[in-house]
C-alpha cells in the first residue's frame, strides 16, 4: 500500500516537473528561514488564485543560487536583495523590478558594538572603531555587506580591512548579532529589521551589544520578474503579477517576508546600489 | 661475551628498523608543524561566549524534533543521494581502475576530479542543472569516480598473482579477470565501497549547505539563525543514521534502499543544452581571453586575488590540520578499541568518535570561533578533531582485528608494546591519504575568514564571477595533485595496507 502511495507521489512529482507552463518563484527572507516550503507554498496558492496559472515555490539557499535560478529560467519571479536584484537584472536583459516592501524604500544598516568597546550611539562612526575587529554579514548581502562597506569607505577613506584589525563575514545577520554579543568580534554591521525583531523578541542581550550608528537610507529587497514573462504567460502578465503583489494584505502571507505591505518599484530606484557595487568590484 | 663482539646497539631513534624510522618520520612532521606555527595567526580573543554556547548545548540536550520540516523526506533524500552517488561513482570508477596503471592520462584525470571538493562540484553543476538531484549525484559521483579508480586499482594490484598464473596460457583476459582476479579482490572492493558510502552520507549532508534539500539544508539554516533546538534535532538524526549504519546498510537491504531512494530523487530537471554550452564555453572563461584582448587579460589577472598568501594559508592550515589529526587520532583510538576499558567506556568512546566525525567541520569550527575568537585556531581545531576522529575510528577497527600475543600485559603495556606498534604504520599511512582530504577541506572553512584558496573560490561563486572561480579551482587542483604526489613519496611503505578501508 505504501509502495503504491510512494509511486503515485513520485509520479505526481515527475509530471509536475514536466509541465512547461508552471510559473515558478523563489524568495529568501532576511530572517527566519524555517519551514520555507510550508510558508511560501501559501504565497504560491495566493498567486495561483490571482494569476490563473500553476504557481510553484522553489526553495533556494543563497542569493547566488537565486540569481542563477533566475538567469537559467528555473524561476521567473524572485524576491531579491538589493544587490542580487541588480545582478539578476544585468544577467537577464529586460527583467523588471516590479514591487518592493513598504520597509524597503528606506532600508538601513545598524553598526553594533560589544559593551567592552565602551562605544555609544552617535551621529557618525567614532574614530575609536579603528583597529577593532569587525564582521559583515553574508558577502553578497546589501544590508550586511555592500552598504556598510560603502559608508565605511566614505567615513575613513580606506578599505574596511585597513580600518579594522580583522574583518570577518559571519554569513548571516542573526549570526553577526550572536558573534558581537559574545564579543568574538567587537563590531558588526546588521540589517536593521533583523536587529529590531531580535530585540523585540528578547533574543539579544542589549546590555552586551548595542547600536552605535545607523547608515543613511537606501533601497533594498524587491520583486523582480523576467522580461519574457509576458511572452510566455500572456500579454500583461507582469502587470497582473505586480497587482497581485500590491494587493496582498493577509498578514500571514506578508509575515513570511517579513513586510507590512508591498509598494511599486522600478529598476531606476536601484541605480545607487548598482553604482556602489561597481565601485566595490562586486559587479563587472 | 663482551660488548666488542656484539654489533653496536644503535642509539635512540637511530637505525633502519621500521619502528625508529616511523618515529623519526613522525617527529619530523611534528617539528615541521611547530616550526611553521609562528606563521599562523592563532590569537585567542574571548569575552563571553557562554550565553550562545549555553543555548547551543541546550539545543543539543533538548532537541525539538517537531520543528523539522518533513524530516523523513530529508533523511531519505540524504541516504538516496549518498547511495546513488556512490553507486554512480563505482560504475564510472571501476572501468577507470582497470586502465589506471596503464594510462597516465587516466591517472591525471582522476587526480584532477578528486582534487576538487564535492561542494565546489555542486556549485559548478548548480549553474547548469539547478537545485536538482542531478546536481547532487554529479557532485558526488565525479570525485568519487576518481577516488574509486585509484583505490580499486591499488586493491587489484595487490591481489595474489598465483591463481592467475596457474591458468593455462590460452585463457582470455576477461576470463582471467572474472575467475582469477575479481573473486580474490571482491571482499576488499566491497568493504571499501561500504566505507565510501559513509563518506557519501557526510558529503550528502554537506550538499544541503549549498541548497540541495538534504538534512544539511535545514541544519545549516537552523544553526545559522540560532534555532538550536531544531539544529540539535537534525544533528541527532544524523548521528543516529551514522551510528546505526551497520544495521540498515546490510547488503540485502541495499537493493530495496536503491529502489526506494530513486523515487525520492525526482523531479529530474530538463537538461538544457544551451545553458550547458553557455556555461562551458563562456562563463568559465575570462571574457578578455574569449575576445582575444591581451591587455584586458592582464587586467583580469590583476583582479584575481593574490595567489601567494592564499596558497600559503591553504598549505599552512593543511599541514597543521594533518599533524593535529595525527595527535587526536593517537589519543582517541584506544577509547573505542575492544582491547581497552570496559563496555561502558567503549560505548562512550565510540559515541565520541561518531559525534566528532559526523558533526560537519563548519559547526565544530563555529563553536571554536565563539570560544576562541576569529583566527586560524578554530579552523585548525575543527580539522584536527574531525579528521583525527575518523582516523581513530578506522585505527580502532584495525586494532580490533588483531589478537594480542601477550595476554598477561596491563593495558598500558598492551598499548605501548603490542597494539600501537602494530597499528601505527597503517595509522600513519592513513594520515597521508587523509592529508589530501584535509587540504580539500581547508576550502570550506573560509567562513572563519581564513583566506585560503577555498575562501576566494567561494567568494567568486557568490559574486557570480565563475571565470575567476574556475581559475582558482584549477590552481587548487594543481596544489592538491602536488601534495598528493608528495605524500605518496613520503608515505612509509614498510607495511602494505591490508584493510582497504584504511585508505
Amino acid at each position: 500500500m505504501r509502495w503504491i502511495a510512494a509511486s503515485a507521489a513520485a509520479l505526481a512529482l515527475f509530471t509536475q516537473g514536466a509541465a512547461a507552463d508552471t510559473f515558478r518563484f523563489t524568495a529568501i527572507p532576511d530572517e527566519d528561514q524555517s519551514r520555507l516550503v510550508e510558508r511560501f507554498s501559501k504565497v504560491a496558492d495566493y498567486l495561483e488564485e490571482k494569476l490563473d496559472v500553476d504557481v510553484e515555490y522553489v526553495p533556494v539557499k543563497s542569493y547566488g543560487a537565486a540569481v542563477t535560478a533566475f538567469r537559467n529560467d528555473q524561476v521567473q519571479l524572485a524576491w531579491f536583495g538589493g544587490l542580487s536584484g541588480v545582478q539578476a537584472r544585468r544577467l537577464v536583459p529586460g527583467s523588471q523590478a516590479i514591487a518592493q516592501g513598504a520597509e524597503d524604500a528606506a532600508f538601513k544598516t545598524y553598526f553594533i558594538a560589544h559593551e567592552s568597546t565602551g562605544l555609544n550611539a552617535g551621529d557618525e562612526l567614532p574614530d575609536a572603531v579603528e583597529d577593532m575587529s569587525f564582521t559583515f554579514g553574508s558577502r553578497t548581502s546589501t544590508s550586511g555587506r555592500l552598504m556598510p562597506d560603502y559608508y565605511l569607505r566614505q567615513r575613513f577613506d580606506e578599505a574596511p580591512d585597513e580600518v579594522f584589525s580583522r574583518v570577518g563575514f559571519s554569513g548571516d545577520h542573526t549570526r553577526t548579532i550572536s558573534l558581537v554579543e559574545a564579543g568574538t568580534y567587537q563590531l558588526g554591521a546588521v540589517n536593521y529589521a533583523v536587529w529590531d525583531a531580535a530585540v523585540e523578541d528578547g533574543r539579544v542581550d542589549t546590555d552586551k551589544v548595542k547600536v552605535i550608528w545607523s547608515t543613511p537610507t537606501y533601497p533594498d529587497y524587491q520583486w523582480t520578474i523576467r522580461g519574457d514573462a509576458d511572452e510566455r504567460f500572456g500579454d500583461g502578465f507582469s502587470d497582473k503579477v505586480r497587482e497581485a503583489l500590491l494587493e496582498m494584505d493577509e498578514p500571514e502571507l506578508l509575515d513570511s517576508f517579513p513586510r507590512s505591505a508591498f509598494i511599486p518599484a522600478d529598476n531606476a530606484m536601484y541605480a545607487p546600489i548598482e553604482d556602489v557595487a561597481e565601485a566595490l568590484g562586486l559587479l563587472r | 661475551m663482551t660488548a666488542t663482539t656484539l654489533p653496536r646497539r644503535p642509539g635512540w631513534l637511530a637505525g633502519r628498523a621500521t619502528g625508529p624510522r616511523l618515529a623519526r618520520h613522525t617527529l619530523t612532521l611534528i617539528a615541521l608543524a611547530v616550526l611553521v606555527l609562528p606563521l599562523a595567526d592563532l590569537s585567542v580573543v574571548t569575552r563571553d561566549p557562554w550565553a550562545t554556547l549555553g543555548r547551543m548545548i541546550q539545543g543539543l540536550a533538548w532537541p525539538d524534533v517537531t520543528a523539522i520540516e518533513s524530516p523523513f523526506h530529508a533523511l531519505g533524500l540524504t541516504v538516496s543521494v549518498a547511495l546513488w552517488g556512490t553507486l554512480a561513482g563505482v560504475v564510472l570508477g571501476f572501468p577507470l581502475a582497470l586502465l589506471f596503471a596503464r594510462s597516465r592520462l587516466v591517472r591525471a584525470g582522476c587526480a584532477f576530479v578528486r582534487a576538487i571538493h564535492e561542494l565546489f562540484w555542486a556549485l559548478l553543476f548548480l549553474q547548469v542543472f539547478g537545485l536538482s538531484a542531478l546536481t547532487a549525484l554529479a557532485a558526488l559521483a565525479i570525485p568519487y569516480a576518481g577516488i574509486f579508480a585509484k583505490v580499486f586499482a591499488e586493491i587489484l594490484e595487490q591481489t595474489p598473482r598465483a591463481p592467475s598464473d596457474a591458468l593455462p596460457p590460452g585463457v582470455g583476459r576477461l576470463s582471467r579477470f572474472l575467475y582469477a582476479e575479481l573473486p580474490l579482490a571482491w571482499a576488499q572492493l566491497a568493504a571499501y565501497t561500504r566505507y565510501r558510502f559513509e563518506c557519501g552520507l557526510r558529503a550528502s549532508v554537506l550538499l544541503g549547505f549549498v541548497g540541495l534539500p538534504t538534512l544539511g539544508f535545514q541544519l545549516e539554516t537552523a544553526f545559522r539563525e540560532a534555532r538550536y533546538p531544531e539544529a540539535g534535532a537534525l544533528l541527532w538524526c544524523f548521528y543516529l543514521l551514522i551510528a546505526t549504519l551497520p544495521w540498515w546498510s546490510h547488503r540485502r537491504l541495499v537493493p530495496l534502499l536503491l529502489v526506494g531512494g530513486a523515487f525520492l530523487l525526482g523531479p529530474w530537471p530538463a537538461v538544457d543544452g544551451g545553458l550547458l554550452w553557455r556555461f562551458v564555453s563562456q562563463d568559465l572563461w575570462p571574457a578578455p581571453l574569449l575576445a582575444g584582448d591581451w591587455a584586458g587579460l592582464a587586467d583580469w589577472f590583476a583582479s584575481v586575488p593574490d595567489l601567494g598568501p592564499a596558497i600559503g594559508h591553504t598549505l599552512l592550515l593543511a599541514l597543521l590540520g594533518t599533524v593535529g589529526a595525527l595527535l587526536v587520532a593517537l589519543a582517541l583510538w584506544p577509547l573505542a578499541s575492544r582491547h581497552f576499558g570496559h563496555p561502558a567506556s567503549r560505548l562512550a568512546g565510540r559515541g565520541l568518535l561518531v559525534f566528532l566525525r559526523s558533526t560537519p567541520e563548519l559547526l565544530l569550527a563555529f563553536v571554536f570561533l565563539l570560544l576562541l575568537g576569529p583566527s586560524m585556531l578554530p579552523a585548525w581545531l575543527a580539522l584536527a578533531l574531525h579528521n583525527g576522529a575518523l582516523i581513530a575510528f578506522l585505527a580502532a577497527r584495525h586494532a580490533d582485528a588483531l589478537e594480542p600475543g601477550m595476554p598477561g600485559l596491563p593495558a598500558s603495556g598492551r598499548l605501548a608494546y603490542e597494539l600501537l606498534p602494530r597499528v601505527y604504520p597503517s595509522l600513519l599511512a592513513l594520515l597521508y591519504y587523509r592529508a589530501e582530504v584535509i587540504l580539500r577541506e581547508t576550502a570550506i572553512l573560509g567562513m572563519l575568514g581564513v583566506s585560503t584558496l577555498g575562501y576566494y573560490i567561494d567568494e567568486n561563486f557568490q559574486y557570480l564571477m565563475f571565470d575567476t572561480a574556475a581559475f582558482l579551482l584549477l590552481v587548487t587542483a594543481g596544489l592538491n595533485i602536488a601534495v598528493d604526489a608528495l605524500s605518496r613519496r613520503l608515505r612509509p611503505r614498510e607495511v602494505p595496507l591490508e584493510d582497504p578501508c584504511l585508505r
